[in-house]
């Protein structure tokens, strides 16, 4: 009989845990009310002694909130702890989530796709009534953070733009004066440099597995069919990634790979190359994001960037520029279930795009947002035109498009050679049906 | 990492069978008396919780639309299966997973077999390099995978030395074929567990019976003979349970390969625990927790044939 009983035991802790396991983990300490009553917005400098908040941040974001926090922790009173999540960022946020640990507030990126997969609507506070909204570019404050109506981001910083940037030197000496104004002249530009001897673009196809960059060749070609609706389309299943525009501008993209438009060692060639080749002249342009630059920043001072990169938006009819707002340009504050810790995360971002902004702008020496606001006359220039080119940008497909498919992935494989264009097109449908599915998303 | 969780089902596992005869009734009071059960409570115990409890919600969860996209969690029946079956992407995953193990499988025990006879002596040299070779094993295996990485780089140090060597430059991408890479990323695993099975191939010897081998050397049968005929066929055991605990335990590789390639490129080295991770990171919950139990299934559907006939070799013992 003896030793039946840690059988037992085993047995009845297993049905325990299965049972109590058939509810979502990452929902069990979520106060449901405070989305439906309006949130209470603190005054900037209210007294939060006693009071710790956590912050989760990325390895490329987590010393941007440094002079923000140190700022409210001496107005305030409160502590405030800046955790860094391991890389890859979202995916392990998602994990920790889905476990049922949550921060106070994260970094993340404000898109509708990435808002849905961390479940707004359960897990985050809505913003809609945030006090800094009146100070902010009318242009950029309703950008995006916003999923199904609701504001759930707030903005800290311009949000990425995929845009062209170029070596001011090498497109001179190939007599190339003036940006493109279309991507057939940015294609004929290439050939001239081509037939020059230069390498026109330079491409991170390999990046261990990881090639995020290339799938903004075929975003930057789906610009204007992007202002005409096309995301909306695809997220009614009107319209799928096999069909016209975007199956031609993944054609489009491996035509310029085999015509020797891109760096010979476009397979294996990375993220740290890219910024590398551009800066030596290597290569003439390299089509890229805002991370791409702070990765300039490190290698060259602003007087050398200033004096080398140039950027300009480019997409197929002109230049529509594509914005991507990232993980670092935003954050989210979530429900934790403690109404003190709620409403101390908001006080901190009410401060953040308050009184701190003109500090945080300055200590990151980044574009500002807001009309009131100077930005530093240090930012560079080809920061400048980037955010220059927003408020005629369209949203990216993480931006429109209410799912998010590994696009990159597959254009990687097509460079290594073992995808067609068509089976990039269909396999990246396949998947974005299925995280609408998951999503519950009519028409899936 | 993997390469202990087998640990359990090595040789003398079995043990404590055979001594059932005429005193059998004895012995089990006195077992009884020296061994209650309530000893292995503990182990039990975190088996339960560590093992069965997980496994058992990986099968209720790969029935369900657990997502991070919503709080609900409703059962979907055979949904996920079908839909991973019709996709085809778990059939690469396989393959790929496979033929990792497979490669694994040869050359960790081909390395330590080597190394076992290499080191057999007892000398003071010998002693210094088993230490040597076994610290991999220790090591943090995304320690390794990123100290490989950055050897293998195009500009990496492999090519630089290559580069002094040869008088020109090299600028192989080695981890950059999407036909080669698997077995490079599989050569990096052998090497990080190369020192477990050494020591194990290495006891397996120490047993083989000085007489045996003297009788061999008096019928005149050369080291090359003594070897094949006598020295690895008495280690059969060792190599039941070194060739079980490489296959199975690199089916369920992740660490190195995920530092090393991220499962590129082009995917060619995309085991099925780094399309889980990925599918997982989407937020597709149930789809990564059904595609890991069929990955559950595809090892265990592996090892019972694959144990079973190595075992059968051993029946020349």
């Amino acid at each position: 009989m003896k030793m039946r009983y840690p059988a037992l035991a085993a047995t009845v802790v297993a049905f325990g845990l299965l049972t109590a396991a058939c509810s979502d983990p990452g929902t069990g300490t979520t106060s449901d009310d405070t989305a439906t009553s309006p949130a209470s917005w603190p005054a900037q400098d209210a007294d939060l002694e006693g009071v710790t908040l956590t912050i989760w941040a990325a390895q490329n974001s987590n010393t941007v909130p440094d002079s923000v926090v140190s700022a409210f922790e001496k107005s305030t009173g409160a502590k405030v702890d800046v955790v860094t999540i391991t890389d890859p960022y979202e995916q392990s946020v998602q994990t920790k989530i889905a476990t049922g640990d949550k921060p106070d507030l994260a970094f993340w990126q404000p898109t509708a796709s990435m808002l849905a997969a961390i479940n707004a609507k359960t897990n985050l506070q809505p913003l809609d009534d945030a006090p800094w909204l009146g100070s902010m570019d009318p242009a950029l404050a309703d950008l995006t953070g916003i999923y199904d109506e609701t504001r759930y981001a707030a903005l800290i910083s311009t949000p990425a733009v995929i845009g062209m940037y170029y070596n001011k030197e090498v497109l001179a000496a190939a007599g190339i004066t003036g940006t493109p104004t279309s991507w057939s002249e940015l294609v004929q530009n290439a050939q001239t440099l081509r037939t020059g001897g230069v390498t026109p673009f330079f491409e991170m196809g390999g990046n261990d597995g990881v090639p995020w960059a290339t799938q903004w060749w075929v975003q930057a070609q789906l610009a204007e069919a992007a202002q005409d609706g096309l995301w909306d389309e695809v997220n009614a299943n009107d319209a799928t990634f096999t069909d016209a525009p975007i199956i031609d501008a993944i054609t489009g993209y491996q035509g310029l790979i085999n015509d020797g438009m891109f760096n010979a060692d476009i397979k294996t060639a990375t993220f740290e190359d890219q910024g590398k080749a551009l800066l030596a002249g290597e290569a003439a342009m390299v089509l890229q994001v805002n991370s791409y630059f702070s990765q300039l920043q490190s290698l060259a001072d602003t007087d050398e960037l200033n004096q080398k990169i140039g950027f300009f938006p480019i997409s197929a009819e002109g230049n529509v520029g594509t914005y991507i707002p990232d993980q670092a340009n935003a954050l989210v504050a979530f429900k934790t279930g403690d109404v003190t810790r709620e409403a101390a995360a908001r006080q901190l971002l009410s401060f953040w795009l308050g009184d701190g902004y003109a500090d945080f702008v300055a200590d990151q020496n980044t574009v500002s947002l807001e009309p009131e606001v100077p930005t530093p006359a240090t930012v560079p220039d080809a920061l400048q035109s980037v955010a220059d080119s927003l408020s005629s940008s369209v949203g990216s497909m993480q931006a429109l498009a209410v799912a998010n498919p590994d696009l990159y992935l597959r254009l990687g494989d097509m460079i290594q050679g073992s995808l067609t264009p068509e089976q990039v097109a269909q396999q990246t449908q396949d998947q974005f049906a299925q995280l609408a599915a998951a999503q519950g998303i009519a028409g899936f | 990492m993997s390469t202990h969780t087998l640990a359990r089902t090595g040789p003398g596992a079995a043990e404590g069978a055979p001594d059932i005869g005429r005193s059998a009734r004895a012995n089990k009071t006195r077992h009884a008396g020296t061994h209650p059960w309530a000893f292995a409570a503990p182990a039990f115990a975190l088996l339960a919780v560590f093992f069965f409890v997980p496994t058992v919600f990986n099968f209720v969860y790969s029935f369900t639309d657990w997502s991070s996209f919503k709080a609900e969690i409703g059962f979907v029946g055979f949904d996920n299966f079908t839909r991973l079956i019709s996709s085809g992407d778990i059939g690469r995953s396989l393959r790929v997973t496979l033929g990792y193990a497979v490669l694994v499988a040869i050359l960790q025990n081909v390395f330590g077999l080597l190394l076992a006879l290499l080191l057999e002596a007892d000398t003071r040299i010998n002693r210094f390099a088993r230490v040597m070779f076994f610290i991999p094993v220790i090591m943090s295996a995304l320690a390794v995978g990123y100290v490989f990485q950055a050897i293998l780089k195009p500009d990496g140090a492999l090519n630089q030395i290559l580069s002094v060597v040869t008088g020109h430059a090299v600028g192989t991408a080695w981890l950059g074929s999407t036909t080669w890479t698997l077995l490079v990323v599989a050569t990096i695993h052998a090497w990080k567990w190369m020192g477990l099975p050494m020591l194990i191939y290495m006891a397996g010897l120490k047993t083989i019976n000085e007489d045996v081998l003297e009788a061999s050397r008096l019928d005149g049968a050369g080291a090359w003979t003594t070897f094949w005929r006598i020295r690895l066929p008495l280690i059969a055991p060792a190599v039941t349970f070194n060739v079980a605990t490489a296959l199975l335990g690199s089916m369920n590789g992740f660490d190195i390969v995920q530092a090393t390639t991220g499962g590129g490129p082009a995917r060619s080295t995309e085991l099925l625990n780094i399309f889980i991770f990925r599918t997982f990171g989407q937020g597709l919950f149930a789809q990564a927790t059904t595609m890991s139990l069929v990955l559950f299934l595809v090892v265990i559907a592996l090892a019972f044939p694959v144990i079973g006939m190595l075992r059968r070799r051993e029946d020349v013992l």
